[in-house]
């Protein structure tokens, strides 16, 4: 697979706040790549440099294995923070120059615009839009040029939930079409939903990376309950193989190391005399794992 | 570079703001400049005369006289267009817009080289406006309608154009700089009409330090721009004038322009867009 985006050891400070440290990263073709992480974490800096418009403090950065260069730009469609146009020009007019910058896309204007749902308002200055017109505008302006990469940070932001829906159907379908999505949120939920891989960022450090489906199956926890709570809690303290053990209001979660299954936890608890009332598999989350990942990168800090 | 201008084009022609202040320049340049025998008149009314001389005799739009009347005149006008250069590039950075250029695929000298084409778009508009107006203002009233007469002293309008460029270009400098419309705006207008003034004046004139500095005042930024093109007016009662463009005059003008240049481009290069 070609790499599309290589990020080595990229440092920006602002002064003395480091907000991204020396990150490193890779992006392959076809990848629905989503950059989690709190707010202020440094995913939009990180965006901003190596779109050019953020100086490096250094490190590098290449895109489509070369040094960044506007020419490369114009191969991407990006909306970073806040959508950007000309107030007093309307919807079509805006287009019409990011076409022109592009260098191509014209044609695509009333298409992205159908696609967006901004077709009956695109003769309609910028200004009088609403936020969730903005955005979708900035996500039209993203497709105008019909790029084979896409960066999209925050991109249901301001967007009513039947707009989240659609937009998210709306880059499912773009990366269907083999294009390369880079994703920044801190919606967990939404990198879930649409992403192939994701890097967590916490304080500027890449703090975990990996695939989305790797990371929601490893270390899947179970729930147990019997009708006798405290016989349960005294057996599965004995049984060696968990490494995670919490009592909740009915019932205990806990999770297995490697070398145990349900089926070893149900036998061994049926052999002392305990019998299961509930027992199932519960699939880990993005969001537990998230918070599971930067709340070991807060022990390590401090 | 017919791309870079078509894009600068497409921000320019539905905005209200711009249209408005193009026609304010241009439209005042107009009255000012043709009413030139008016005023006399009006002068002749009231009793004024200049050392004994009748007002309404004072050949104004003679060939080619009129090329260093009008480009003088004119010259107090241009801080309109320096408005429009501001107004222009601070949206640019309030909307967020020249980072969104940039992040679509021009460069950083691309975006900068589009403002520069607005400057020169704006010089070409009011030179050539000069030189019309001068041109049909002349035919009525000139004495002299020679040719060669006419196309003479031509250079007085290559200084006008000089002198805006270099105007706008330091006030893109301060758009760029200050990143606010009203802080760049109030501090050019200020800066030309009050500070720098206050200042050279002081050099020539106050005896206590004009020995030292008058030297200087000729290399200030707007008193070097003035300088291109020296008052006309007393040559009508009889005094000597500068009626030609001095080298010296124009050198000092193109290093301040290629110190403006340089320094917006410095600015843009290290910023964070």
């Amino acid at each position: 697979m070609a790499t599309i985006l290589k990020i080595d050891n990229l440092v920006k400070n602002y002064g003395k706040i480091k907000a991204v440290n020396r990150l490193s990263l890779e992006v392959e073709k076809g990848a629905v790549f989503g950059l989690l992480g709190p707010n202020g974490s440094g995913k939009t800096t990180t965006l901003g440099v190596i779109l050019d418009v953020l100086k490096k403090t250094s490190g590098n950065y290449e895109w489509f294995g070369k040094p960044s260069c506007s020419r490369s730009r114009k191969q991407i469609g990006a909306i970073l923070e806040v959508p950007a146009f000309y107030p007093y020009l309307s919807a079509k007019r805006n287009l019409i120059i990011i076409a022109k910058i592009k260098g191509n896309g014209l044609e695509r204007i009333e298409a992205v615009l159908e696609q967006v749902g901004l077709s009956n308002r695109a003769n309609d200055p910028f200004k009088t839009y609403s936020l969730g017109m903005k955005q979708r505008l900035a996500i039209a302006a993203s497709l105008l040029s019909d790029p084979p990469v896409m960066i999209l940070d925050e991109p249901t932001n301001g967007l009513d939930p039947q707009g989240i829906a659609e937009i998210r159907s709306l880059i499912r379908s773009i990366a269907k079409q083999g294009k390369t999505i880079i994703l920044a949120s801190h919606i967990l939920d939404e990198v879930q939903k649409v992403c192939t891989h994701f890097a967590v960022l916490h304080r500027g450090k890449k703090i975990y990376s990996g695939s989305v489906s790797e990371a929601l199956n490893e270390s899947n926890s179970l729930e147990v309950a019997s009708r006798d709570m405290k016989k349960l809690a005294r057996q599965l303290k004995e049984y060696n193989d968990i490494v995670e053990l919490k009592e909740e209001k009915v019932l205990f979660t806990l999770t297995l190391n490697g070398k145990s299954s349900p089926y070893d936890l149900n036998k061994f608890l049926v052999g002392k005399g305990v019998i299961l009332s509930h027992l199932a598999e519960k699939k880990n989350s993005l969001e537990q794992k998230f918070l599971k990942i930067l709340e070991e990168a807060d022990d390590q800090t401090y | 570079m017919i791309r870079l201008i078509e894009i600068e084009w497409l921000k320019l022609k539905n905005y209200k703001v711009f249209w408005i202040l193009i026609s304010m320049y241009l439209l005042g340049l107009l009255i000012i400049l043709s009413s030139g025998m008016f005023l006399m008149q009006f002068l002749k009314k009231q009793g004024a005369e200049f050392s004994g001389i009748d007002p309404t005799i004072i050949p104004l739009y003679d060939f080619p006289d009129v090329w260093q009347n009008m480009t003088y005149v004119a010259t107090f006008f241009k801080v309109i267009l320096a408005f429009i250069v501001i107004i222009s590039v601070t949206n640019e950075i309030s909307y967020r817009t020249m980072r969104q250029n940039v992040i679509e695929g021009l460069s950083k000298w691309e975006f900068l080289k589009t403002k520069l084409i607005l400057i020169l778009g704006l010089s070409i508009t009011a030179t050539l406006f000069i030189f019309i107006e001068g041109l049909i203002t002349g035919l009525i009233y000139s004495t002299v309608r020679y040719p060669k007469y006419i196309f003479s002293d031509l250079e007085f309008l290559a200084a006008y154009f000089l002198e805006v460029t270099t105007f706008l270009s330091l006030a893109l400098l301060l758009g760029i700089l200050l990143k606010r419309a009203g802080f760049a705006i109030v501090l050019i207008f200020m800066y030309t009409l009050i500070f720098e003034p206050m200042i050279t004046i002081n050099f020539e004139h106050n005896i206590w330090i004009n020995k030292y500095v008058s030297w200087s005042v000729p290399y200030f930024p707007i008193k070097a721009i003035n300088n291109l093109i020296r008052v006309p007016f007393q040559r009508y009662v009889f005094m000597e004038i500068q009626d030609f463009i001095s080298w010296k005059d124009v050198g000092v003008v193109l290093a301040w322009l290629l110190i403006y240049l340089i320094s917006i481009f410095k600015i843009l290069d290290k910023r964070d867009i």
